[in-house]
C-alpha cells in the first residue's frame, strides 16, 4: 500500500509544576531534553494553580501535560488536577508525572487517570516512547516507532 | 552451534557482564565540575604560588588554609542535624529527640509554605502546610515550638529566609527581651531563593534583594550576635553549578550586598563578622576540598582590598556546611552512607566550622530515626576513628591539592567578572545564571547518557533488588489541630490595632523604607507572615497573594 507523507502537527507538551514545590531543576532540564527530540514544549515552570494549568492547556492546545513533584504532597494536587481536568473536559489529554515519586503510590495515581509516571531511574526513552503512544503522534527522528 | 555451545557462549556472557559489574575502573580525568586533571602534580605546576602571599599559615590572611590556627583543636566542628516537620508540637518533638541522638544546638526547617511566607489556610496550598518542615505562620506559633528556650541564651540555627528574622525579633519583643542580645542564625539571602525556584512569581529579584540588605541592615544594628548564613551558596549549587560555580555566584551576592550597604552608610565591618558562607560538599572529593581553600582566600582578599576591611574577624571565613543532596541517589540507598561519609570528610579537610551529614534516605522521603542516627554517627567515626580532626589543613602543600585550588579560585573569579560585567541583578532578572545552570544540568545529565560520567546504581552497576527504605511518616492529627487554632487566633485578633500597623508597614514599604521594625511591629500585634509579605508586595505593586487565590484583606493608605 501506497502511503504519501501525512503532514503531521508536533506533539505540545506542557510542563509545571503545582502548589509550592520549588524543585524545578529536573523539569526545566526535561524541557530542552524533550526540545532536542523535536517536541514542542511549553514550559509553565513552578507555582501553577490547577486553573491555571487547565486554562494554559486549552490555550496552547497542549497534547499532554507533564508535572513534577519533588514534595510529598504530590498525589493531593494530582488528584485535584486531574478532577478539575475532568470537570474541564480534558480528560481524554494524557498526564505523567515525573520527580520523586515512590513506587507504593504508583497504583493510586493509575487510578486516578496518571497515563505516565516517571520516577527516578526513568529514561528519556521511556518518556519518548510514552509520548509518541499517548499522542498518537510520531516524533520527527530518532526513536520513531513508525520507522518512517 | 550445537545447544552445548550456546550454553557455553551463554555462560561465558553471564560470567564477564558479573565481572564487568564487580570491576573497578578509571572512568573520567575531569573533576566532576569538568576541570581537567593531570596523571600527577609536581612542584612545576604550583611555582606561582607563594605561601606567604597565597597561603599563609592556618589562622592567617588570606586564610586558605583556614579560619583557626589550631583548627579543631581550639574549635571542634559542630555538628548539625536539621530538624522539622509538621506543626510546631511536631517540631518540638523532632527537637528534644535530635537532642538526645547527640546533636549541637538546635536546627529548625520551615516547611514549604512558611518559606513561602503564605500561610497555612491559603484556599489552594493548605496541602502543603507542614510538609518538608514546620509550619510557622505567626509569632504565637514559634513560642509554641520554643517554649521555655531564650532566644537570647540558645543558639537556634534557622534554615530559613524569609521572614525568620523579624518573627524571632518579635517574638523576643513580646517576651521583654532586649534584642541587642539576640543569639541565633538564619540564612537572610533571598536571591538564593529567586535562583532556587521560587521564581519571579514569589521573590522577584529587586524585591528580594532589597530585603535581604534590609535584614542584614536592621539585624546588624539591632542584634549584632545574631549570625548570617550568608550566601546561601548551597542551593545555587545544588540547583546545577559547578564548585568554581558556587564561589563566582555566592560572591555575586556578596559584592552586591556589601555595595549596598557601604551605600547606606556601613562599613564592612560591622556586617562581615556575622557572616558565615553556607556551601555544600559534593562528590569530588578533591574538588571541593580546593574550593574549601580558594573560597577562604577569594573572600579574605575581597573584604580587605575591595572593601576597605581593617578586621581579621570580617577576612576570616566561616563556613557551614551541608553534605550534598543532589549527589545521594534513590537507587540502592545504603549506598549514599559512602557517598556521605566521604563528602562529610572533604568538608573537615577543608576546615569547614559546621557540618550537616545528610542522611542516606534523603532522596526518598523525610529523614527517619535511623537514617539520622547512623549521620551522626559518620561524623563520630570521622572525629574518633579517622583522625579528621587532628591537624589543619592536612592537605596543604599537595602538589595536587594546591593546583586544584588555584585552578578552581581562576575559574571562579572570570565567572564572577562576567556576572559582574553584566550586573547581578540583571543576570538573575534576564536569565543569564538560569541558563548557566540549565547548561551545567543538561550537560551533567548528557554525560550520564553517554556514560562519560559514571553513578553507581543510576548508570552503571545497577543494584540487584531494589527494597527501598522505610518512609517517614507523621500523624497529621496536630497539624489539622495547628490549622484550626491558626484560623481561630486570626479571627481573635484586635482588627484594628491590627490594621493601624500593617497600614503603617504598607506606607513604609511603598516609600522603599527599611520596612524590618515595621514587619516586626505587625507581627507582634499578630499578623501573619503571609499578610506582612502579602503587604510589601502590595507595596510594591505585586499582587498581595502570588497565587492569585487571596485579595488583600487590608485596605492600604497611599503615602
Amino acid at each position: 500500500m501506497s502511503q504519501s507523507p501525512m503532514p503531521q502537527s508536533k506533539i505540545r507538551c506542557l510542563l509545571g509544576m503545582l502548589g509550592t514545590d520549588v524543585h524545578s531543576k529536573g523539569i526545566r532540564t526535561l524541557a530542552q531534553l524533550l526540545r532536542d527530540r523535536g517536541v514542542e514544549v511549553i514550559y509553565l515552570g513552578e507555582h501553577n494553580t490547577a486553573r491555571g494549568m487547565i486554562n494554559a492547556t486549552i490555550a496552547e492546545d497542549a497534547d499532554l501535560v507533564g508535572l513534577s513533584f519533588s514534595t510529598a504532597t504530590y498525589l493531593h494536587y494530582t488528584r485535584d488536577l486531574m478532577e478539575q481536568m475532568r470537570a474541564a473536559g480534558l480528560g481524554d489529554v494524557p498526564v505523567m508525572l515525573g520527580g520523586l515519586i515512590h513506587a507504593d503510590d504508583e497504583p493510586a495515581l493509575r487510578e486516578m487517570g496518571v497515563r505516565g509516571i516517571f520516577g527516578p531511574g526513568s529514561t528519556m526513552d521511556q518518556i519518548v516512547a510514552f509520548l509518541q503512544s499517548a499522542t498518537g503522534k510520531t516524533l520527527p527522528s530518532g526513536i520513531s516507532a513508525s520507522g518512517a | 552451534m550445537s545447544g552445548d555451545g550456546q550454553d557455553d557462549a551463554l555462560r561465558a556472557a553471564g560470567i564477564q557482564a558479573h565481572l564487568d559489574d564487580v570491576s573497578v575502573k578509571l572512568s573520567r580525568t575531569a573533576t566532576w565540575s569538568g576541570l581537567e586533571t593531570k596523571a600527577s602534580y609536581g612542584p612545576e605546576d604550583v611555582a606561582e604560588t607563594d605561601y606567604a602571599r597565597d597561603l599563609g599559615d592556618p589562622g592567617e590572611y588570606p586564610y586558605t588554609r583556614g579560619a583557626y590556627s589550631q583548627m579543631y583543636r581550639s574549635r571542634m566542628w559542630t555538628l548539625r542535624n536539621i530538624v522539622g516537620y509538621g506543626s510546631p508540637e511536631d517540631t518540638r518533638e523532632g527537637i528534644e529527640n535530635a537532642l538526645k541522638m547527640g546533636t549541637a544546638g538546635i536546627n529548625v526547617v520551615i516547611d514549604t509554605l512558611s518559606q513561602e511566607a503564605i500561610d497555612p489556610d491559603h484556599p489552594i496550598l493548605s496541602a502543603d502546610a507542614g510538609q518538608e518542615g514546620c509550619s510557622l505562620p505567626m509569632v504565637s506559633d514559634l513560642e509554641i515550638l520554643l517554649r521555655g528556650i531564650d532566644v537570647t541564651k540558645t543558639d537556634i540555627a534557622w534554615h530559613s529566609t524569609m521572614m525568620t528574622y523579624p518573627l524571632v525579633a518579635a517574638m523576643a519583643t513580646r517576651q521583654g527581651k532586649d534584642l541587642s542580645q539576640l543569639q541565633g542564625s538564619h540564612m537572610p539571602d533571598h536571591l538564593q531563593l529567586r535562583l532556587g525556584g521560587w521564581s519571579e512569581a514569589i521573590v522577584p529579584a529587586g524585591l528580594g534583594h532589597r530585603t535581604t540588605v534590609d535584614c542584614i541592615e536592621y539585624s546588624a544594628k539591632h542584634s549584632p550576635r545574631w549570625a548570617l548564613g550568608c550566601p546561601q551558596a548551597y542551593d545555587i549549587r545544588e540547583r546545577g553549578m559547578t564548585a568554581a560555580g558556587e564561589i563566582a555566584i555566592g560572591m555575586a551576592i556578596i559584592n552586591q550586598t556589601f555595595g549596598d550597604l557601604i551605600a547606606r552608610g556601613m562599613h564592612v565591618d560591622q556586617v562581615a563578622p556575622s557572616m558565615a558562607w553556607v556551601s555544600t560538599s559534593d562528590i569530588d572529593f578533591f574538588e571541593e576540598i580546593a574550593k574549601f581553600r580558594a573560597l577562604r582566600r577569594v573572600w579574605a582578599r575581597t573584604m580587605k582590598e575591595r572593601f576597605g576591611s581593617v578586621d581579621p574577624r570580617s577576612q576570616r571565613l566561616r563556613l557551614a556546611c551541608h553534605t550534598s543532596g543532589r549527589s545521594l541517589v534513590y537507587q540502592q540507598p545504603l549506598n549514599n552512607l559512602s557517598r556521605a561519609a566521604v563528602q562529610t570528610l572533604a568538608a573537615l579537610l577543608g576546615g569547614v566550622q559546621s557540618v550537616e551529614t545528610c542522611t542516606y534516605d534523603e532522596p526518598i522521603c523525610i529523614p527517619t530515626e535511623e537514617a539520622r542516627e547512623l549521620a551522626t554517627r559518620t561524623q563520630q567515626i570521622l572525629a574518633n576513628e579517622i583522625g579528621a580532626a587532628r591537624t589543619a589543613d592536612p592537605l596543604g602543600g599537595s602538589y595536587y591539592v594546591e593546583s586544584l585550588t588555584n585552578q578552581v579560585e581562576a575559574e571562579a573569579l572570570a565567572m564572577l567578572a562576567k556576572i559582574e560585567a553584566i550586573g547581578l541583578i540583571k543576570a538573575i532578572e534576564d536569565g543569564t545564571i538560569e541558563s548557566l545552570m540549565d547548561d551545567y544540568n543538561y550537560r551533567h545529565h548528557k554525560e550520564l547518557e553517554t556514560q562519560q560520567r559514571i553513578v553507581v546504581g543510576v548508570n552503571k552497576y545497577m543494584p540487584k533488588t531494589s527494597t527501598l527504605p522505610k518512609r517517614f511518616r507523621f500523624d497529621p492529627t496536630r497539624m489539622t489541630a495547628h490549622i484550626e487554632r491558626f484560623k481561630q487566633r486570626k479571627a481573635g485578633r484586635d482588627a484594628q490595632a491590627l490594621a493601624q500597623r500593617i497600614d503603617a508597614l504598607y506606607r513604609i514599604a511603598r516609600r522603599r523604607e527599611n520596612s524590618h521594625q515595621a514587619m516586626i511591629d505587625a507581627l507582634v500585634a499578630d499578623a501573619t507572615i503571609g499578610e506582612v509579605w502579602g503587604t510589601v508586595r502590595c507595596a510594591n505593586d505585586l499582587p498581595y497573594d502570588p497565587f492569585k487565590a487571596i485579595e488583600s484583606p487590608f485596605t492600604y493608605t497611599k503615602p
